[in-house]
């Protein structure tokens, strides 16, 4: 069986939204910066002056890779399978992959959109497309 | 205060067991037999040893006490690093500034291994840190499938590539450097040559790391032991020097498998170069960066090699994959690297096999491989930590 997410009470906002198909980030209301992954505080200001704000669900491949072997017979069968990290337009990155693309056709710089895939009743991961093809 | 711990203590014996591939031994085997090797080497008794900093503790390897019991150690100072490889230098410093504040007279720095028993720690499903709440530390994020240490350094390289044009031929030339190194020493479990060829046809790990540009998986221990400089001189051993050092960098700038400025992670990407504060173990030493004739480095995937090059200004940035080309981290280049064959083609025993090639090296006695006229050596790794020892 494959991992899931780890949802911590740092994280569940970020989660919940994800069930509701949202994206949404921690923001600092005292400098405004959105950080990623969910903490407890602001990392720049180091207040807990946390509220959670919708983004865009837009960013950018900041890097990949493809994976080859099986650390992990779950993913066996996924073989070659990508992983990529996305630059989203709010500044934060996350880590997710990619569908409906070709591995020989990831590129950094790529403009990807957010995919909402409900795993289980209970738990959806985001996953990004091509910013310019269809959903998939 | 940088100067504290100049020439303060130094390594006086090293020992270790065979390094190989599915070893019958136990760790607990293996550990003691590269202690008593390191005993003998020094000069001392096992009741000399009252402290002990274990490397790669739980849940790959040995813990402290039961190290201690098992041995019969009677011990008034411990310390223990988890899992990762990432802390030869906290053992060592932690060991060098326990002896030095007079906390412990002899510290054995002490590392065994049976990774080909353990190997689904790494990245499988037996990876406890990968899935707890705050996961792993190279990037993993296991609902996607990106579970090992591998792919940090994989996602690393491949913007590296991209931002700098690097590419896989070049980064080949690190593991047929070590791959060479490696058949001139007599412990290294790799035998056979590596080239350009061989290394371009082998399987494709995770993207772009190639089969020889990620760590052996092997078995052994590796022991030194450190005293202050005035016992050690009073051994058997010409001591080798603890004269420099700096400690790990950390931070929201930071991926443990990426130079700053990269753009992995959370890092913000831009230009960078170390700034004083990157360099304090030369200070230390009171020395040049150019005075080094040798540098040795935690090299688990061969990308660490030429982001540490960078990390300590031995080279711009973006500039180590072309930097290494053309025999100059080779024995008879310009700066020596790894010259046991490190972790990609000696053994994996946690980077030790590299501290103790300084050694032998400090001390003249590394044969074919010696560098000749070493004086000074470093340990440094891309995360930013360093030992400088000497002769």
């Amino acid at each position: 069986m494959k991992p899931l997410p780890r949802i911590t009470p740092d994280s569940k906002p970020f989660w919940e939204g994800l069930r509701a198909r949202k994206l949404v980030l921690p923001y600092c209301t005292d400098c405004g910066k959105p950080h990623l992954p969910p903490g407890p505080v602001c990392p720049w200001c180091f207040t807990d002056h946390i509220e959670w704000r919708p983004a865009s669900g837009r960013g950018r491949i900041s890097t990949w890779t493809v994976v080859h072997k099986a650390w992990f017979p779950a993913f066996a069968a996924d073989i070659p399978y990508n992983v990529v990290q996305v630059e989203l337009d709010e500044g934060p990155r996350l880590t997710a992959n990619v569908v409906g693309l070709p591995n020989e056709r990831l590129a950094i710089g790529l403009p990807v959109v957010i995919e909402f895939d409900e795993l289980t009743a209970d738990l959806t991961l985001p996953r990004f497309r091509p910013a310019a093809s269809p959903a998939s | 205060m940088t100067l504290a711990m100049r020439d303060r203590t130094a390594i006086a014996g090293i020992g270790q067991s065979e390094y190989g591939r599915f070893l019958p031994a136990s760790q607990l085997k293996l550990g003691a037999t590269a202690l008593k090797a390191a005993l003998d080497d020094a000069g001392l008794e096992r009741e000399d040893i009252d402290g002990i900093a274990i490397h790669l503790g739980w849940p790959l390897g040995v813990d402290y006490d039961r190290v201690a019991e098992t041995y019969g150690l009677d011990l008034r100072w411990v310390s223990q690093t988890w899992l990762h490889g990432r802390f030869v230098t906290s053992a060592i410093q932690q060991a060098a500034m326990a002896v030095a504040c007079g906390l412990a007279n002899v510290v054995a720095c002490f590392t065994a291994i049976s990774f080909t028993r353990e190997r689904q720690i790494l990245g499988g499903p037996g990876d406890a840190e990968g899935t707890r709440e705050e996961g792993g530390t190279h990037g993993e994020s296991p609902p996607y499938g990106l579970t090992a240490p591998a792919g940090g350094a994989a996602i690393a390289m491949q913007r590296y590539m991209v931002q700098y044009g690097a590419t896989s031929e070049q980064l080949a030339a690190v593991p047929i450097a070590f791959r060479k190194h490696a058949l001139k020493s007599p412990h290294a479990v790799m035998k056979q040559p590596l080239t350009l060829a061989g290394h371009q046809a082998a399987r494709m790990v995770v993207d772009p790391l190639r089969l020889y540009d990620c760590s052996l998986i092997t078995d052994g221990a590796a022991v030194a032991l450190i005293t202050s400089a005035a016992r050690a001189r009073d051994l058997k051993q010409p001591p080798v020097y603890i004269c420099g050092m700096q400690g790990m960098r950390s931070g929201r700038e930071e991926f443990i498998f990426a130079p700053r400025g990269l753009g992995i992670n959370q890092q913000r990407p831009g230009r960078w170069k170390p700034e004083e504060r990157d360099l304090l173990a030369y200070r230390m030493a009171g020395i040049e960066r150019k005075d080094i004739a040798g540098l040795y480095t935690y090299d688990a995937f061969s990308p660490l090699v030429l982001f540490v090059l960078e990390r300590f200004g031995f080279c711009g940035q973006g500039e180590a994959a072309s930097w290494v080309q053309n025999g100059r981290i080779e024995l008879g280049g310009e700066l020596p690297m790894n010259t046991s064959g490190g972790l990609l083609s000696e053994a994996h025993v946690g980077g030790w096999n590299s501290i103790l090639e300084i050694v032998r090296q400090l001390r003249g006695t590394a044969g074919e491989r010696q560098i000749s006229g070493a004086r000074h050596l470093q340990w440094a790794t891309a995360w930013g930590d360093s030992v400088v020892f000497r002769s």
